[in-house]
């Protein structure tokens, strides 16, 4: 009977293996969808993972990351970094095709990079030397990026940063022909021309944008003929084109997490996976009355995320300690918020001059429109009130409330962050570092000398251990200081049909966009 | 006949200057009052402090909202709607991709709204306090007092999800069959109200003296209604179908989400909550331009049906 079973068990290997290793279909078209119309589909204008979503698939960048995030070759078939941390040379791949035939140089690395950095998203480039300058119009060129000869471009940066490889394979950092650009002007934001495994093929507004195969991309051409990103707003619409047939992968409707997990029909097509994002609470600590520690301490004793995890978000997010997701590299599972005591809440009230919540002013609670912020904000009015607060919630569209708080004018809020790239530097120092106050991510309005030094030190060290180290350390003041409470990390969750092979769901993934590579997709059926 | 009306067309068109100036006005006065920053939504999350100033700059979000509405509308007399802040390209470009959808949608709903309406309205009016009669109002009060979103959802579930018989969203490319089902959701609202205002009409027509005349010269019923009861009722159903004219334009925006229909409702809600200015005026300008020559073309239907308004006109 063993022998039987074995025997089984290995005919079920061997079909397993030959249906693994079977070569990726060709043609097809993979049909996926977004929320919004892309804004642009120009790098240097885009700033929304939209954008991001199509702009990846059309345009290539020196580098890429992997299925675990680590950057690998692309344009770039090598690169140096000098001891110092400090110079980095990219030799580019030979014989690399725009989609309109022409080889790519390394003049066009500097011309993109030249012209990202006075697009939408300048961060990205403003560690190289001389960046600063040409980003406020007094250089008539970033320095520090130079050609070193048509395959080969060094980038020098003011001073180590760790990251950089990271920002070199951010899609801001795409390589595009500069003839193109200048011939189409406004319209290359409509009419992209990059390097990427899919080339532009057509975008009618509101309604779909379609890509198809490039045949003469440097790895060869994608299995997929055809990419068409459907534009639909509505989610729940989104979910009948998929129960319709007519969607290969589309994300959950809020709410329907469970309810998809147990539909026979869907159950296999239901993935969830974590993302590098994490909900938070935050305060501004420069405005009263948290400006008192010992009261945000006490709103942190007292808050209980279980609730919105287990029953509002159905389990399907997961539970947070620290400000870093588990899925982002760095993070340090011995990083713990403050824990759920409402004894010490109360004690802490007191000492703050507000016994039982007595003679404190009512709190408002500012949020962005959406129903599952609008329910979790009644879960925190709720245990407030057990401690004596009285919390307003005020509830205003995104645009409205990102401008009160970039500007300080309030002080207990909603704040959610995704990370650009994987790197603790993009969450901890764009979020606590002083010289971020405001727009520019540290809306708590927090100075900490000792933080900044932890983060100067980080964000410029080689040896990643130390690096986490100091973020660990830089995080746990953080949250003991009750600047930032954490309440989950963000799970992307998506329906893919089972036809659909090699869709990676990385961490910077949250579908419906998908910001994997697709010309590793390809069809089943 | 048109010799009659160019004093009345010009008089409404001159009248829509200071309209769409009041309207302009108005929507620039709210999103002014309504807080968010034009180019900090259009940054995302992280925004850089230099590209916001160089934002703000370009689109001259930095000078006085009176200076910014005099230069906009100064742009206008020209032509020119200006940039979208969103899209950055201009205006007109954006909205003159997506009016043709909405105009199909307008118009189909319309027509659909027109025929099922006039059909039921004289239906009940034929047997008034029958079976037929009650079933249709009953089913024209549920048309008025079905929300666009809901209704638009269950014949998406019903009719594309269920039964497979139309696509669920989108345009299609121009597909007719991508139209019904929004334009239904649409004409469902307005449908009610031309089916009860036929029903009423029709009524007080036939208890007319004249119409017992036609009855007396022995012509047959269905001729009666047709030829003397039917025009004479036309007025206050062509009113109605005027004023529907704003039920569309309401529920437009709505029903274009609901199919991911890319039309211009769709863009100006988008373009609200992003804080898009020079969008949001231009689409705003479109509805108010859509709806005032819509209920010109009412008046001037007027004049057609009935000859005694045309000596008023002129």
């Amino acid at each position: 009977m063993s022998r039987i079973a074995a025997m089984v068990a290995l005919a079920a290997l061997a079909i397993a293996s030959a249906v693994l290793a079977q070569p990726p279909r060709q043609g097809g078209t993979l049909r996926g969808v977004f929320n919004s119309d892309p804004p642009t589909l120009d790098p240097a204008a885009a700033s929304d993972t939209t954008s991001s979503a199509v702009i990846r698939q059309v345009f290539d960048g020196l580098l890429e990351l992997d299925e675990k995030l680590v950057p690998q070759a692309a344009l770039a078939e090598r690169w140096t970094v000098t001891g110092d941390q400090r110079i980095y040379t990219f030799t580019l791949r030979r014989g690399v095709k725009f989609h309109n035939g022409r080889e790519v140089k390394a003049a066009d690395v500097k011309y993109s990079f030249e012209r990202a950095a006075k697009g939408k998203r300048p961060w990205v480039f403003e560690k190289i030397t001389g960046a600063r300058d040409y980003i406020k119009g007094t250089g008539s060129e970033i320095p520090g990026i130079r050609v070193v000869d048509d395959t080969a471009v060094e980038i020098r940066l003011d001073k180590p940063f760790a990251p950089f490889l990271h920002l070199m394979a951010y899609d801001a950092a795409a390589v595009v022909p500069r003839e193109e650009v200048e011939k189409r002007g406004g319209n290359f934001a409509s009419h992209p021309v990059g390097t990427g495994a899919f080339r532009f093929a057509s975008w009618r507004r509101d309604d779909q944008v379609v890509l198809e195969r490039f045949r003469d991309h440097f790895r060869g051409a994608p299995p997929l003929e055809r990419v068409v990103f459907r534009i639909i707003p509505a989610e729940i619409t989104r979910f009948n084109e998929y129960r319709a047939g007519q969607l290969d992968f589309t994300d959950i409707p809020t709410g329907h997490c469970q309810a998809a997990k147990a539909d026979r029909e869907l159950a296999g097509e239901v993935a969830i996976w974590p993302t590098l994002g994490t909900h938070g609470l935050r305060f501004n600590v420069e405005k009263p009355p948290f400006n008192d520690a010992r009261l945000r301490k006490a709103v942190a004793h007292a808050i209980d995320p279980s609730i919105i995890v287990d029953r509002l978000l159905e389990g399907c997010v997961q539970a947070a300690q620290g400000i870093l997701p588990p899925s982002l590299p760095g993070y340090a599972a011995g990083v713990k918020r403050l824990a759920l005591d409402r004894e010490l809440s109360k004690r802490l009230l007191a000492e703050a001059g507000f016994q039982g919540g007595r003679g404190l002013p009512a709190i408002a609670f500012n949020f962005n429109t959406s129903d599952a912020n609008q329910r979790i904000a009644e879960v925190l009015q709720s245990q407030l009130k057990e401690l004596g607060m009285t919390v307003e919630l005020r509830r205003l569209d995104w645009a409205a409330h990102i401008k009160l708080v970039d500007d300080g004018n309030v002080s207990f809020f909603r704040q959610g962050w995704i990370a650009d790239y994987p790197d603790p530097e993009n969450f901890l120092t764009v979020l606590f570092h002083s010289r971020n106050v405001g727009a520019a991510g540290n809306t708590s309005r927090y100075r900490n000398p000792k933080l900044d030094r932890l983060f100067d030190e980080a964000d410029t060290l080689a040896q990643p251990a130390a690096r986490y180290a100091r973020y660990a350390e830089a995080e746990q003041i953080i949250l003991d200081d009750a600047v930032w409470i954490s309440l989950y990390h963000y799970t992307s969750r998506a329906l893919i049909k089972r036809s659909v092979k090699g869709l990676e769901r990385t961490a910077l993934s949250s579908a419906p966009e998908f910001l994997s590579p697709l010309r590793k997709v390809w069809l089943e059926k | 006949m048109l010799g009659d009306l160019g004093r009345p067309l010009a008089g409404r068109l001159l009248a829509l200057v200071p309209v769409l100036f009041g309207i302009t006005l108005l929507v620039f006065i709210l999103n002014a009052v309504a807080l968010g920053d034009p180019a900090r939504a259009a940054m995302g999350q992280r925004a850089d402090p230099e590209a916001l100033e160089r934002m703000r700059r370009e689109y001259a979000l930095d000078r006085p909202l009176p200076v910014q509405y005099v230069t906009w509308m100064g742009r206008v007399l020209r032509g020119d709607l200006g940039q979208s802040f969103r899209e950055q390209r201009p205006v007109t470009e954006v909205i003159i991709e997506r009016l043709p959808a909405t105009i199909r949608l307008a118009v189909a709903a319309t027509l659909i709204s027109i025929v099922l309406g006039v059909a039921m309205g004289a239906l009940a009016a034929v047997r008034p306090g029958s079976t037929l009669d009650h079933a249709l109002m009953g089913a024209a009060v549920l048309g008025i007092s079905t929300p666009v979103f809901w209704l638009g959802m269950m014949l998406s579930l019903v009719f594309a999800v269920n039964l497979g018989w139309l696509p669920v969203s989108g345009y299609g490319g121009g597909d007719p069959r991508y139209l019904v089902l929004p334009a239904f959701a649409l004409g469902a609202l307005h449908t009610g109200t031309v089916a009860r205002m036929t029903r009423s009409s029709l009524l007080e027509v036939v208890r007319q003296d004249y119409m017992q005349t036609a009855r007396a010269k022995g012509l047959s019923e269905p001729l009666v209604l047709a030829k003397h009861a039917f025009r004479n009722a036309l007025i206050p159903i062509v009113t109605v179908i005027g004023i529907g004219l704003a039920d569309l334009l309401v529920g437009a925006p709505l029903t274009e989400t609901v199919f991911a229909w890319p039309g211009v409702g769709r863009l100006l809600v988008a373009a609200v909550s992003q804080r898009d200015l020079p969008v949001v005026m231009g689409a705003v300008m479109v509805f108010a331009l859509v709806y005032v020559l819509g209920n010109l073309a009412v008046d001037l239907a007027y004049l057609v049906i009935d000859p005694r308004t045309r000596r008023g006109a002129s």
